[in-house]
């Protein structure tokens, strides 16, 4: 749970379990100049949100230990939060759209960071 | 028959042939058959013509003497009447010749009382020889019934001989204490017994084995009081070949009715029970198998199941000859089985695939591999269906823990390969000389996880040409907009696929940096053909950008080519070229087909 320079509404939360990948997308993300949130759960993912509501977008994994997977959380976030940017990455199959929450995008993994990068911008600016 | 002693021949003979003249004599006079009267006149005329003899050559002092034999000879050969007769003619031919009309009484008195002894003694001589002669007949006629009687005997004894040799079964005759007495010739034959000798007198019961033995000494026992027994059992023969027997024991009556002897008749059925032992495992077979195994009739009606059957489907208790081959199935499947499955079975000879069948008691649907063959009749007439039926409902089982397997398994393929990329990105983050090298990387490695979902996705077997380059493409432009597909369906082998994969990435991120992909209006094709057929079959795999900017040849081959001529070239055992025409980069792939892909069919 670490937290980096805030720069305007760049501000983005990663849930990943995998702590060797949640380091690298937190200095990836801080490298391209965001300011980045990150948990391991989604019990701490939800903590965090409720503390800064200038989360503009969320990045999560979706098998996570504790009482919700990353799907859920998505919904949730959705719900409490309809403006945030959903990414849901999963080394298992794809998720149907009709399970994931609207305007939230499925990506397998490993992806392409840099491409998500590109992604994540074009769309918190629309 | 050495058992039953025959009539020696010589005896025969002797009884047919008189023995002596006297017999020889009598014998050609009762052959003579001569009718009465002549008898009568052949004794007048030798009687007369000894008269004459008499008075011509003999004194009177011998009147007669020659008329004593001729009567004894009539009387013998011609019987008594004739004999008779002469005796009284001798007598008046005896007077007549010795009397003279000059004598008062023809003849003195001492000649009358001579001719009246004459007379006395020879009818009393005539009677003797006509029994004499009778008694000979009669003697005769005995020994030609006797002879009759005992020829009859032989035939009879000659058939029965025969019969006895004839037959292929074992008979034998046992004393009372069930010791061997007799065997029959065929019998000797199938007990492979050469000479009888060898086993006369030794007990019958001990050439039984296990249970044989005591069926045997029982029916012993029982033919002693009478009874008749008959059992089956196991013998070797002489010569020790192991043989199955059915035996019938009965008593065989002596002079007084009661049993004297005891007959036992074996037959050979060791053929017989080799083929019902035959049959009988292939009833096991079926019985027991753990398949279900069911037949019916070419109407559907069902004349079979095993109880492995019967417990897959719950049918115990129930009555199966009502039931039929659609009752089995569930109603949605009843047609299948009418319109496919049977039909399939007359043309073809077999059918066979997953079908549910219907549980009878919870309806529940039984997943099962069918498989349906043609009953015949021993013409090689269709009479019905037979099927050997799987229980799949493990196997479905199986195979869907495989599927979640093979999904748990890319899963942490997939977080190993994000674990490296995370790795190796932060190993050379902050190292400006390495930014590029290290998005290259983290591609690659995105590009070998969508390998691995194609092949997941298949089980690790195969991979779907199409499939493979929508997956590796699509990332890069719009597929049917900036990347065309075209070409055959063909699945790759999975030890080409993760190469395959990965070049199809480096010819994208190749053609996104430099190529079609790098401006608005490019298009990449990337176009596949087989060529030729059977072994020689050739795949051939185009990419050809058009409308990129003009094409520069690059200053250093990089790993990406490497990637794509080298390690293609060495997976697909093929040629791998890149050319970079003005207009746009041409790769070119060809390879044996069957060392790229799996070949279906033909």
């Amino acid at each position: 749970m670490g937290q980096r320079t805030p720069i305007g509404s760049r501000t983005i939360l990663i849930v990943e379990d995998e702590a060797l990948v949640r380091f690298d997308l937190v200095d990836f993300f801080t490298d391209a100049g965001w300011r980045v949130f990150d948990a391991e759960d989604a019990d701490q993912a939800i903590a965090i949100l409720d503390r800064h509501k200038e989360i503009r977008a969320v990045l999560t994994d979706v098998q996570m230990p504790g009482s919700m997977d990353g799907v859920k959380l998505a919904h949730y976030v959705r719900e409490r939060f309809p403006p945030t940017v959903l990414f849901i990455v999963s080394g298992n199959a794809p998720i149907p759209e009709s399970e994931l929450p609207e305007r939230a995008r499925f990506l397998p993994k490993p992806f392409d960071s840099h491409k998500l990068l590109r992604q994540i911008e074009s769309m918190a600016q629309a | 028959m050495r058992q039953v002693a025959c009539p020696p021949l010589d005896a025969l003979m002797i009884r047919t042939q008189p023995a002596r003249f006297f017999d020889r004599i009598v014998a050609w006079s009762l052959q003579l058959q001569l009718p009465g009267a002549v008898r009568y006149l052949i004794a007048t005329a030798l009687v007369v013509a000894i008269g004459w003899g008499r008075v011509l050559f003999v004194p009177d002092t011998l009147p007669w003497l020659l008329f004593i034999p001729a009567t004894i000879g009539i009387a013998l050969v011609m019987g008594k009447g004739p004999g008779l007769f002469a005796a009284v003619l001798s007598t008046a031919t005896g007077i007549v010749s010795l009397g003279t009309l000059l004598h008062p009484t023809w003849v003195p008195r001492q000649h009358w009382v001579a001719a009246s002894l004459f007379l006395i003694v020879m009818l009393g001589l005539v009677m003797l020889t006509a029994e004499l002669r009778e008694s000979l007949r009669r003697a005769r006629r005995l020994n030609e019934e006797l002879v009759e009687s005992e020829r009859q005997a032989v035939d009879r004894q000659a058939f029965l001989s025969s019969v006895l040799a004839s037959s292929t079964d074992c008979i034998k005759v046992l004393d009372l204490n069930g010791k061997l007495t007799f065997m029959s010739e065929g019998g000797q034959r199938v007990m492979e017994i050469s000479d009888f000798n060898e086993v006369a007198g030794c007990p019958w019961p001990d050439f039984w084995q296990d249970d044989g033995n005591g069926e045997a000494k029982n029916a012993v026992e029982a033919a002693k009081r009478g009874e008749t027994r008959s059992f089956i059992g196991k013998a070797d023969t002489y010569r020790g070949t192991p043989k199955w027997w059915h035996v019938a024991v009965s008593p065989i009556p002596g002079p007084d009715g009661r049993p004297d002897r005891i007959l036992s008749v074996s037959r050979d059925i060791t053929n017989l029970r080799a083929s019902e032992e035959e049959r009988d495992r292939f009833v096991r077979l079926a019985e027991n198998s753990t398949d279900f195994i069911g037949m019916a009739r070419t109407d559907g009606s069902v004349f079979y199941v095993n109880d492995a059957a019967k417990r897959l489907v719950g049918l115990d208790g129930t009555d199966i000859t009502q039931l039929t081959i659609a009752d089995f199935f569930p109603p949605e499947q009843v047609a299948t089985v009418m319109r496919e499955v049977l039909p399939a079975v007359e043309r073809d000879g077999q059918w066979a695939g997953e079908l549910d069948f219907r549980h009878f008691q919870s309806g529940e649907l039984i997943p099962v591999l069918y498989s349906v063959f043609p009953v015949t009749d021993t013409t090689g007439a269709l009479i019905g269906y037979g099927t050997v039926t799987r229980d799949f409902r493990e196997r479905r089982r199986a195979e869907d823990d495989m599927r979640l397997m093979n999904g748990e398994l890319a899963h942490r393929l997939k977080n190993v390969l994000a674990v490296v990329q995370s790795v190796a990105a932060q190993t050379l983050r902050g190292i400006p000389e390495a930014e590029a090298a290290s998005q290259s990387l983290s591609a690659r490695l995105v590009a070998l996880g969508a390998a691995t979902d194609v092949l997941t996705g298949t089980s690790w077997r195969s991979a779907d040409l199409r499939e493979l380059a929508t997956r590796a493409l699509s990332p890069h432009g719009r597929i049917g907009e900036r990347i065309l597909l075209s070409g055959p369906r063909v699945t790759l082998k999975p030890e080409v696929t993760v190469a395959f994969a990965l070049a199809l990435h480096e010819l994208a991120t190749n053609a996104a940096k430099y190529g079609a992909l790098s401006n608005e209006t490019g298009v990449v094709t990337l176009a596949w053909s087989i060529d030729g057929g059977g072994a020689d079959a050739t795949l051939a795999v185009y990419w050809r950008e058009n409308g990129g900017p003009p094409v520069t040849l690059p200053e250093r081959k990089g790993f990406g080519s490497v990637l794509i001529e080298r390690s293609l070239r060495s997976y697909f055992s093929g040629k791998a070229a890149t050319e970079y025409r003005p207009e746009g980069l041409v790769f070119e792939l060809q390879a044996r087909l069957r060392d790229a892909a799996i070949v279906i069919g033909n």
